[in-house]
């Protein structure tokens, strides 16, 4: 199977500060068929990082200057947020806990076995099409809010919670009427017809929701 | 002089001639003692004899002695008139003298004993001593004359000689023509008869002169027994010890006496006539007449019976066994031992040598016991030094097995790459010999790790040798390059060019630094990632020592702990033992080096140890190479 893995589009980004190890692995991806992409320090890969390129990083954990949890952070931080493997001379249980808390896709010694190592790549860029696509509908549903004005987001961030109009007339210091009228621009404008509908919606689209926010359970 | 008085008195509690005073005593008169002799004064025989009459004499007696001597000198002036003269002589010399005692010593007769004494001091008790073998006239007893007639022990000779010579078959006799010379021989003929197989060869015929000659080759089994020769047949004169000394000097076998007074011209010796004996025996005699004993009522006296006496030198050179000696035997010119003459010096001194035999034997066991102790301690603290060295290692391990599995993760992957290679069709050879190529490398790699460690656990003892200092740093900076990565640690050694090398155990000394590298990459824990850093420099101090300093930016030493920190068991650490500094001091002060601590401008500590240059080692610049 190893010389005829599905064929996907996308690069691995390779971090390593062990010259040796970096070329050893990089040969050993490409030569199933990856693209693949060196970088000898965090810093060297951020800075070449866009929100164009896809595929998966594998990174060594233990590397001077940016380690390798901290690339994960700043990747995480990043428009281009791509699932991280890390590799390890040796992994101990805190900062095997630590990275995989953190949303690593997977976490591999060093000389794991190969089989392991693909599969492992194999997974993260499913993950990575997948979130892709996750953040690609979400911009389209997002798009659909923008045409909401500033007080019919701030009504709608009530109405998911699930409060009464007068809840929310008291608490943005209007009149129920007003809510009510609010109320009904917002299902217009976004095209539904329940409250349920309007939650599922904006839950789709991520609003009201911390950026970023790490999942462990993707599927 | 009182005292000395009183001290005899009390000492002997005597005070007559016959007290062992040795100082005569003043008061009482003065004894005059006329001693006549037959011959002349330079006879050797009487010259003992008078001697020790004399002192006998002096020493026996309280009251003071004046001698008077005369001398007959029968030897040169034999003639009957001669001795008429003497008499005339003597007879005026002392007319009106008054005399206490007459002591002669005749000895072809016995006229001076008896006929001239009476004629000239008839109340003046006489007392004579004489050696020869002439019978006692009886006038001497009707006059009333006591006396010694000492006779040559022959018999006693001829058993000495038997005893310390049994193989002697010939005894060869040499002995003179007067009347004395032949009464001598006819007591030796008398004698000879009682031993049987040995063969008597009477030598009177023989003038003097030519006895050299005769005795020079005379064969073994023979001895010489020299008698008397007052003349020999040409008519020459010679005392005995004259003839003892030809006969001894020229004989080629050992050579017997009669008189005790010849010993040591070279004769073996005799029963002889023991002339101090007799002189003193005398001497008694004549105290007794001088303290008023009646002369008629003391008996002459004849003695037979000799003194068996050798030379040792003599016994030396014919080989004679002193075992052989009788017990009582006299042994002359022996020369005294070492141990005779020095006996207190040689007691005092083997006790000293004694006492320090004793003192430096217990001063060895004692220095063997300590040594072993020594031993014993220097066993475990290279035993407590390896435990410590193998826990500091144990600290790396877990960043030696990420350095280990960096290289090993590449080879595995670059073999797995290769397969991948060879699986196509048209295999890229250019790639697969490069995949090699790194393959080796990261293997050597891995084996340079592996050595690093492995020579820091061997169990070892302090071994000394030339040491690069800058080598050392460097590969014990690489052994814990890998922990201080994964501590986000900025670890760096500055090392000054052109050190000279230094004396010491390679493995110790690193045992150290890696001590104090780990306990300044500990202190830094709570620093922040950016700011953690760890230099180590080495260089030359103005005095020529090396120097090795471990500087961090860590928390600093609180200053009541700083004085202990190189104490056994004092550890600022949850889980420290204590035993680091302890021991990283123990190794460097063995080395002749000094640790010291203190503060750093990065607020962190500073830890410098020195070690001395290698000895031989010549100046960088070309100085002179420092003295051995």
């Amino acid at each position: 199977m190893t010389a005829t893995l599905p064929r996907r589009s996308g690069t691995i980004f390779i971090v390593d500060d062990d010259l040796s190890f970096l070329r050893s692995v990089s040969r050993l991806l490409g030569a199933v068929g990856y693209t693949v992409q060196a970088f000898a320090s965090a810093q060297e890969f951020l800075d070449r990082l866009v929100p164009e390129m896809s595929g998966c990083v594998v990174a060594d954990l233990q590397m001077p200057g940016m380690n390798g949890l901290e690339l994960q952070d700043a990747l995480r931080r990043s428009a281009n947020p791509m699932p991280v493997i890390f590799l390890t001379g040796q992994g101990d249980i805190p900062t095997t806990v630590n990275a995989m808390r953190s949303g690593a896709e997977d976490f591999l010694t060093k000389r794991a076995r190969k089989e392991e190592l693909l599969a492992a790549v194999e997974r993260a860029f499913e993950r990575d099409a997948q979130e892709r696509q996750q953040r690609a509908r979400s911009q389209v549903l997002r798009r659909r809010f923008d045409e909401l004005s500033k007080r019919e987001l701030e009504v709608l961030a009530h109405v998911v919670q699930g409060r009464m109009n007068k809840q929310i007339a008291a608490n943005l210091n209007i009149n129920v009427r007003t809510v009510k009228l609010h109320r009904t621009n917002i299902t217009r404008k976004l095209g539904v017809q329940s409250v349920a509908e309007l939650t599922r919606l904006v839950d789709e689209a991520g609003l009201f929701k911390a950026p970023r926010d790490g999942r462990l359970n993707p599927s | 002089m009182a005292a000395a008085l009183v001290f005899g008195l009390i000492s002997f509690g005597v005070s007559d001639c016959q007290a062992q005073a040795s100082t005569n005593e003043p008061g009482l008169p003065v004894k005059r003692v006329l001693m006549i002799f037959n011959e002349g004064k330079d006879v050797p025989g009487n010259i003992v004899l008078e001697q020790a009459v004399r002192t006998e004499l002096q020493r026996a007696c309280t009251n003071r002695i004046e001698f008077l001597t005369e001398f007959l000198d029968a030897s040169h002036f034999s003639d009957k008139e001669h001795f008429q003269v003497f008499q005339d002589y003597i007879g005026k010399k002392y007319a009106g003298q008054k005399l206490d005692l007459i002591l002669a010593f005749p000895s072809r007769d016995y006229r001076l004993a008896g006929e001239l004494p009476k004629a000239l001091f008839p109340d003046v008790p006489v007392v004579f001593v004489a050696v020869n073998e002439m019978e006692v006239p009886e006038l001497l007893h009707k006059l009333g004359v006591t006396g010694i007639v000492q006779r040559f022990d022959i018999r006693g000779t001829l058993g000495l000689i038997m005893r310390l010579q049994p193989d002697t078959r010939r005894i060869v006799v040499i002995g003179g023509v007067s009347d004395v010379d032949r009464a001598t021989l006819g007591r030796i003929t008398e004698a000879s008869r009682a031993l049987e197989g040995v063969e008597f060869d009477f030598w009177t015929n023989r003038p003097a002169v030519e006895l050299p000659g005769a005795l020079k080759s005379l064969p073994e089994g023979t001895v010489v027994l020299v008698s008397t020769m007052i003349n020999d047949v040409n008519g020459q004169t010679f005392y005995m010890s004259q003839l003892v000394q030809v006969v001894a000097s020229s004989a080629s076998v050992p050579v017997y006496v009669l008189g005790g007074w010849v010993l040591g011209s070279g004769a073996v010796g005799g029963s002889v006539v023991d002339s101090e004996d007799l002189g003193a025996r005398a001497a008694e005699l004549a105290v007794r007449l001088l303290n008023g004993a009646n002369p008629e009522k003391l008996p002459i006296e004849v003695v037979t019976k000799g003194t068996p006496m050798v030379d040792w030198r003599a016994l030396e050179r014919w080989d004679i066994k002193q075992s052989r000696l009788p017990a009582n035997c006299v042994i002359r010119y022996r020369p005294h031992s070492v141990w005779e003459q020095h006996r207190a010096l040689i007691v005092f001194v083997g006790v000293v040598l004694l006492a320090q035999a004793i003192t430096i034997a217990a001063l060895l066991v004692q220095r063997r016991q300590r040594r072993r102790a020594e031993q014993e301690i220097q066993r475990q603290r290279m035993e407590l030094m390896h435990v410590a060295r193998v826990s500091t290692v144990g600290q790396l391990a877990s960043a030696l097995t990420h350095e280990l599995n960096q290289p090993l993760g590449a080879i595995l992957r670059n073999a797995e790459a290769a397969e991948i290679y060879l699986q196509k069709d048209q295999p890229n050879l250019e790639e697969i010999r490069a995949i090699l190529a790194d393959i080796r490398r990261d293997d050597k790699r891995a084996g340079d790790v592996i050595d690093r460690m492995r020579t820091l656990f061997k169990r070892r003892s302090l071994t000394s040798g030339r040491l690069d200092l800058r080598n050392l740093v460097e590969d014990t900076v690489a052994l814990v390059r890998a922990d201080a990565k994964a501590r986000q640690i900025q670890l760096s050694a500055q090392i000054s060019p052109q050190l000279p090398a230094v004396q010491g155990d390679r493995v110790h000394l690193q045992q150290v630094l890696l001590n104090l590298i780990l306990n300044g990459m500990d202190a830094m824990d709570a620093v922040p990632k950016d700011r953690r850093s760890l230099v180590v420099r080495v260089g030359e101090t103005e005095e020529g020592t090396l120097q090795v300093a471990v500087s961090d930016c860590g928390m600093g030493i609180a200053p009541d702990a700083a004085g202990h920190i190189f104490e056994p068991f004092f550890t600022t650490k949850p889980d420290g033992m204590g035993m680091g500094l302890a021991i990283s001091r123990t190794i460097i002060e063995a080395h002749g080096g000094n640790i010291r601590v203190e503060g750093n401008a990065l607020k962190g500590t500073t830890f410098t140890f020195t070690l001395p240059r290698m000895k031989s080692e010549q100046a960088p610049d070309g100085g002179l190479p420092a003295s051995r």
